[in-house]
């Protein structure tokens, strides 16, 4: 409990005072899971306090909301697991042409993905829709296709536009020919954005419903670019993500680098936001003991949120890739252990 | 002189983090008398001046707002008899 105490003084000395009496309460921190695939985590979530969810789709998909195959996700999101959906322009890979479509019956023609990102030598580059498409309008079939699979869901979701921008970007893109730097490419990202945001805010949405931006939050130059505060005053979460793949690296240590930056280098409105950390993992190569990385977790978040604004508010554990749990049954145990206890219950 | 009177109330009792709080305070002293002065310049000839007017307050209060967490408490608006500090939980 904190007290404020409001005194008067008049010229004569003769004081008045009054006070008020108020609590901070910090929700718990909702601990999620994401399984690789984009699987059914349903038996993986059973019996654990996991109440968040990361899942990946991409505009160009057919099925975005609750996704092909995926029933489960209905029955996770009206259980009352927060739904946290990355919806990307970038494009998965299935045949890559111009689309004609039907939503609502308004038929939509969208061109093929006409940029590339990820543009790492010596791999091939993958293509997704240009922030130029976007902007011109050409992808706002998209947009209708997936709100209107969205609102049959039943409930409110977080948006992310993107998994990580700094990833997309790293290494330039090309949209129609033209190559755009690293800067340019973040630039164009958050006309992007504000185009996507404005369409959607636009539109009755299901109520819950959030926005955010994806970025890994490796690059703190990146992080500033993608972060002007006209456009965190129209998102809900600053999000992240936080892996362990070095022997030295400490839960505290990963988590706070990009919250460090965002103290330093954000506005008043991001540093209001709560925090998603959409994925976090312990890569075993180097950290064989990933039972005894994640036990150190609950407490690097109690103290990060002890030392002020941005409050974490939901943290994924990826895993897949970097973060697989290997052994398996370990790892799900240990993160069932850091979920049941501060700052998650 | 008259002892003075302040009461303060917050927009809420629980706020959860990063929630703008607001505080309302009011206050008065009977003794606090806004008055008028209205001021006439007359010469040795009996020429006078037009009539200026101002205005003085008897007895001003200050006010202090404290927080034993620390929280920083910024003035929004104070009009003399209801003043409005706002921070951020």
């Amino acid at each position: 409990m904190a007290r404020v105490t409001v005194s008067v003084r008049d010229a004569g000395g003769h004081t008045a005072t009054a006070t008020a009496d108020y609590t901070i309460r910090r929700q718990p921190v909702l601990g999620g899971y994401y399984l690789s695939g984009g699987a059914d985590p349903t038996a993986d979530m059973a019996g654990g306090n996991f109440r968040s969810l990361t899942q990946y789709r991409s505009f160009a998909d057919g099925y975005i909301f609750p996704g092909y195959n995926r029933p489960w996700l209905i029955t996770l999101g009206k259980a009352g697991v927060m739904m946290n959906m990355v919806l990307e322009l970038k494009h998965y890979g299935a045949p890559d042409g111009p689309q004609t479509f039907t939503v609502d019956g308004t038929t939509y023609t969208v061109p093929a993905p006409s940029m590339t990102i990820q543009q790492r030598s010596g791999t091939t580059w993958p293509k997704a829709y240009g922030y130029g498409q976007v902007v011109n309008g050409q992808c706002d079939g998209l947009f209708a296709r997936a709100l209107s699979q969205y609102r049959t869901l039943g409930f409110g979701v977080n948006i992310q536009l993107a998994s990580e921008f700094d990833t997309d970007h790293e290494f330039g893109t090309t949209e129609a020919g033209v190559a755009y730097t690293w800067a340019q490419s973040d630039a164009r990202a958050v006309q992007a954005v504000n185009y996507i945001l404005t369409w959607f805010k636009a539109r009755t949405l299901p109520g819950g419903t959030t926005f955010s931006v994806g970025i890994a939050g490796f690059n703190r130059d990146c992080f500033r670019r993608i972060h002007p505060e006209e456009l965190m005053a129209r998102l809900d979460f600053l999000q992240w993500n936080a892996y362990a793949t070095n022997a030295s690296h400490t839960a505290l240590a990963r988590f706070r680098r990009t919250k460090d930056w965002a103290v330093a280098d954000l506005g008043p409105v991001a540093l209001s936001r709560p925090v998603l950390i959409a994925e976090w993992g312990v890569r075993v190569a180097e950290i064989p003991n990933q039972a005894a990385w994640i036990a150190t977790v609950p407490a690097a978040i109690v103290q990060l949120n002890a030392e002020g604004a941005p409050w974490i508010a939901r943290t994924n554990y990826f895993n897949s890739g970097w973060g697989t749990l290997t052994p398996k049954a370990t790892g799900l145990a240990a993160l069932r252990a850091a979920y049941a206890t501060p700052p998650y219950v | 002189m008259a002892t003075p009177t302040v009461t303060a109330a917050l927009n809420g009792s629980v706020f959860t983090p990063g929630q703008q709080m607001l505080l309302t305070v009011t206050y008065s002293d009977a003794d606090t008398q806004p008055l008028t002065v209205t001021i006439v310049i007359t010469d040795a000839k009996g020429n006078s001046s037009a009539p200026v007017k101002t205005t003085v307050v008897i007895d001003p209060l200050t006010l202090t707002v404290t927080d034993d967490s620390g929280r920083a408490w910024a003035r929004v608006s104070d009009n003399g008899a209801v003043a409005v500090y706002r921070s951020v939980a």
